[in-house]
């Protein structure tokens, strides 16, 4: 990958502080160049280079250093900046030979220890050699690149705390830190401006930013970091200067140009999920509700059609809402889609087309499973209600997934004509949905024992002793006991049971397919637990291990680029990150292939 | 002190040889210890990380509750930071449909009890201060969404000192976040305990703020070592 000579040149407005706590980009002298008012770009030199040699000697250590390492971008961008330093200057022929050792002492092993990000081991064998050698100075060069990885980790350390303030004093007093080719560091200031409420300023950096960094991706990528920030108006002013400031040769700023429709899709697709929540029911106008509709058609976008659906089906516009899921399905089949589409039609009383939606998922879906108990409601393990046809007032609480209002329907049931093990079990599975799991598996419990109490019917077993429907081949439906005892799994993983429900696991009554899937569950949580332990080789063996039972989902992706990452398998973490960031990309896919990115080629 | 050979002698001969052999063996010893770093050792200690929640019974918590008809124990649970923290959590029955465990929480912080333990300690399991206002305010955001929240102007007492708290409210239900942290080693902690932190979360029908509270002021900590209350409670 080749880096524009230019970007590393490229100092992003000095940060000097115009005032006791005042972090506006400085008013640099000779070279600068505002891009807005306020705003400042100091073209050379380069990061770390704060004060010019003496002229017709030029510092050329970093340049062989970059030389002996093969770092071509770096050393093309040395070499750039040396030439500006001094027009007549020319780099060595002998660059990439091999060097007799400097008079005094060789700073490889002091570079060795600054590229690696230890910048205090590296001051301390600087302190080490001169105390061997009083006589030998390191280069101003070592110093210079020290002194802004020092600050570097400053600004990281103070944005990492949240101390704001900080973060604006320390690129203040260090503007190198704050170059594009630590745009992360740059995103920090302005994220700390954000932070401080000096939206101008945190404004100004962006702005900055897009202007003089060259690469497409990183102006994109910034407008993605500043709509956190800023309102739509200054978004729009971004983008726009983005996609057309200083253009670099070989960059497409195309994409830049399209990164505020997508975030105006993703601002209106968050307003449709919480007007679908009930969080805010009237958020969403006529206009951006045709909006969305239009955007979601023209990407075949399966999410977006989903969240239409459920747009519709907490409006009680049935008809509408299922043509929505239908047209997910049919973009991306998934058992997601199908659950609303099982509810729609649910809710247009066609049960028979809702049952056929559901039958491509009927048994490995839990949530397609759920869904048809809205459409046929259990009546009991053992007998239970034999209730009039049509959607009953619990069905429809559940096809609206009114889950608070589930649970007082099942309380005021009871009440009046006492527990059943189908109530129990209901109840379960909606203090699942409300975030209260012991209590649910504590309903599940007492389902079982009462499914254990009450009289066996049809074919179903009611107990944990109950025979189990795997034979003969046939597909396998799970009993009441077996729903019970996934149900209580489902509420022990909620809770952080790890270990008891893994000893528990292989004596459960369960269908394989339930087992299965906790099985999956349980160890996607414990190679959460060890990327959090930092044993990355644990993560990646429970990781391929839960690949064999299920195909792994991007969240589970992301924790398999993260471990690859620590395990310093960077190319491999690369590709992963990049795979699922081709699919779809999110905040999480881009800052992990934008990190890896900047790791490979030292682009810190 | 140093030797002096008594060459001849097969008494020091054989205390030398000893000696010797004893020196060959901590080098050995200390060579296995080094050279065994290719297959026995990893690179962080997993000692301080917390150990995954596990189930139990009331009756081994270290605490006991008032009994209530609102707030029965549902389930109960622990796990291990390290070996300076130990934390509870005790789930409680929720009479409202609203979403969200009511449930106390207990961390208990001891010293450690040897210098290794002293060098190598977990990070703390609960922040001090235990709230900002903003924390606060982010966590009754994700306890009682959609519910009016206020923070009480006046702590109130239990058995071990002042708390704070904070209620929610809406049309039909009423909740309460409190918070303690007990410090005193004057009267209330023993030597080897260094801190305790309470917190309590319920939600309850109706608006009866005291009645949702009672449970917490009505706690009594049964650790294993002896921890007092705090003097002067009024009758309480």
């Amino acid at each position: 990958m080749t880096r524009p000579v230019l970007l590393s040149a490229l100092l992003l407005a000095g940060i000097a502080a115009t005032g006791a706590g005042n972090g506006a980009w400085a008013q640099s002298s000779g070279g600068a160049r505002a891009l807005a008012p306020g705003v400042k770009v100091e073209v050379a030199p380069a990061p770390g280079s704060g004060s010019a040699p003496a002229a017709g000697k030029v510092d050329e250590t970093a340049l062989r250093y970059y030389a002996r390492i093969g770092d071509g971008e770096r050393l093309e961008a040395e070499i750039a900046r040396l030439r500006a330093l001094d027009p007549g200057w020319e780099p060595p022929k002998d660059l990439f030979a091999p060097q007799p050792t400097t008079p005094g002492v060789d700073e490889t092993p002091f570079w060795n220890l600054l590229s690696a990000g230890k910048v205090a081991e590296a001051r301390a064998a600087i302190a080490e050699q001169r105390r061997k050698s009083p006589s030998w100075q390191p280069s101003d060069k070592l110093l210079q690149e020290l002194d802004t990885a020092e600050s570097a980790g400053r600004i990281r350390s103070a944005s990492d705390t949240r101390r704001w303030q900080e973060v604006v004093d320390a690129a203040a007093a260090h503007p190198e830190a704050v170059a594009c080719n630590r745009l992360d560091n740059a995103w920090r200031l302005a994220e700390a401006y954000a932070e401080l409420k000096q939206a101008d300023r945190a404004f100004d950096t962006y702005r900055t930013i897009v202007s003089t960094c060259p690469k497409a991706k990183e102006r994109r990528d910034t407008i993605f970091k500043a709509s956190r920030y800023l309102s739509p108006d200054q978004l729009r002013e971004l983008t726009a200067l983005g996609a057309t400031a200083n253009p670099a040769k070989g960059e497409d700023y195309s994409t830049v140009r399209t990164a505020e429709a997508e975030l105006e899709t993703g601002r209106l697709l968050e307003r449709l999920g919480a007007a679908s929540s009930g969080a805010k029911p009237g958020a969403l106008s006529a206009a951006d509700l045709s909006r969305i509709q239009g955007i979601v058609r023209d990407k075949q976008d399966a999410d977006g059609a989903i969240a239409l659906g459920w747009y519709f089906q907490k409006q009680k516009n049935f008809a509408e809402a299922q043509s929505w899921f239908s047209q997910a399905n049919g973009w991306a089949p998934s058992d997601k889609s199908a659950e609303g589409l099982v509810l729609a039609y649910n809710g247009l009383g066609e049960k028979a087309q809702a049952r056929a939606a559901a039958a491509p998922w009927k048994g490995k879906s839990s949530r397609i499973d759920q869904a048809l108990k809205a459409v046929d409601p259990p009546r009991g393990a053992g007998g239970g209600r034999s209730g009039p046809q049509g959607p009953s007032e619990l069905d429809r609480a559940l096809a609206r997934q009114d889950f608070a209002e589930c649970l007082s329907i099942i309380r005021s049931s009871i009440a009046k004509s006492g527990p059943t093990a189908a109530l129990l079990q209901q109840r379960g599975w909606c203090l699942l949905e409300m975030k209260r799991p012991s209590e649910a598996e504590a309903a599940f419990a007492e389902a079982q024992a009462m499914a254990a109490r009450e009289p066996a019917k049809g074919g179903q077993s009611a107990g944990a002793g109950g025979r189990t429907p795997a034979a003969a081949g046939l597909p396998q439906k799970a009993t009441a006991a077996q729903e019970n005892a996934y149900g209580q799994a489902v509420a022990r993983l909620a809770t952080g049971d790890t270990v008891g429900l893994t000893r528990d696991l292989p004596r459960a009554n369960m269908t394989p397919a339930q087992k299965a899937e906790i099985r999956a569950s349980l160890m996607a949580t414990e190679a959460n637990r060890a990327l959090e332990d930092k044993r990355y080789n644990d993560v990646l063996r429970l990781l391929d291990a839960r690949k064999e039972l299920t195909p792994e989902p991007r969240n589970l992706g992301i924790l398999r680029g993260w471990a690859l990452y620590n395990l310093m398998r960077f190319d491999e973490a690369y590709a992963q990150f990049k795979s699922v960031d081709d699919r779809l990309s999110t905040e999480e896919s881009r800052e992990g292939v934008t990190i890896t990115w900047k790791t490979i080629y030292h682009d810190w | 002190m140093p030797e002096t050979p008594i060459s001849g002698s097969p008494i020091s001969g054989t205390a030398r040889i000893g000696r010797r052999r004893a020196a060959l063996l901590s080098v050995l010893a200390a060579t296995t210890l080094l050279t065994s770093g290719c297959a026995g050792w990893v690179r962080d200690n997993l000692t301080q990380s917390p150990t995954p929640w596990r189930r139990v019974q009331p009756a081994a918590l270290p605490v006991t509750l008032p009994d209530s008809r609102d707030f029965p124990i549902v389930a109960a649970r622990m796990r291990d930071t390290g070996a300076v923290y130990k934390s509870y959590i005790v789930v409680l029955g929720n009479p409202t449909v609203l979403p969200g465990e009511n449930r106390l929480t207990i961390d208990v912080q001891t010293l450690p009890d040897s210098l290794f333990g002293a060098l190598v300690q977990p990070p703390r399991v609960f922040p001090v201060p235990l709230y900002t206002m903003e924390t606060l305010l982010a966590t009754t955001k994700r306890e009682f969404p959609e519910m009016t929240v206020k923070v009480a102007d006046a702590a109130r007492r239990n058995r071990y000192g002042d708390y704070d708290y904070v209620t929610a409210q809406d049309g039909v239900n009423s909740c309460v976040l409190a918070w303690q942290l007990i410090t005193d080693h004057k009267r209330m902690l023993p030597e080897r305990i260094e801190a305790v932190r309470l917190e309590y979360r319920a939600c309850g029908v109706g608006s009866n703020i005291r009645a949702m509270l009672a449970p917490f002021d009505g706690l009594s900590l049964t650790l294993p070592e002896t921890v007092l209350e705090a003097q002067d409670l009024g009758g309480m």
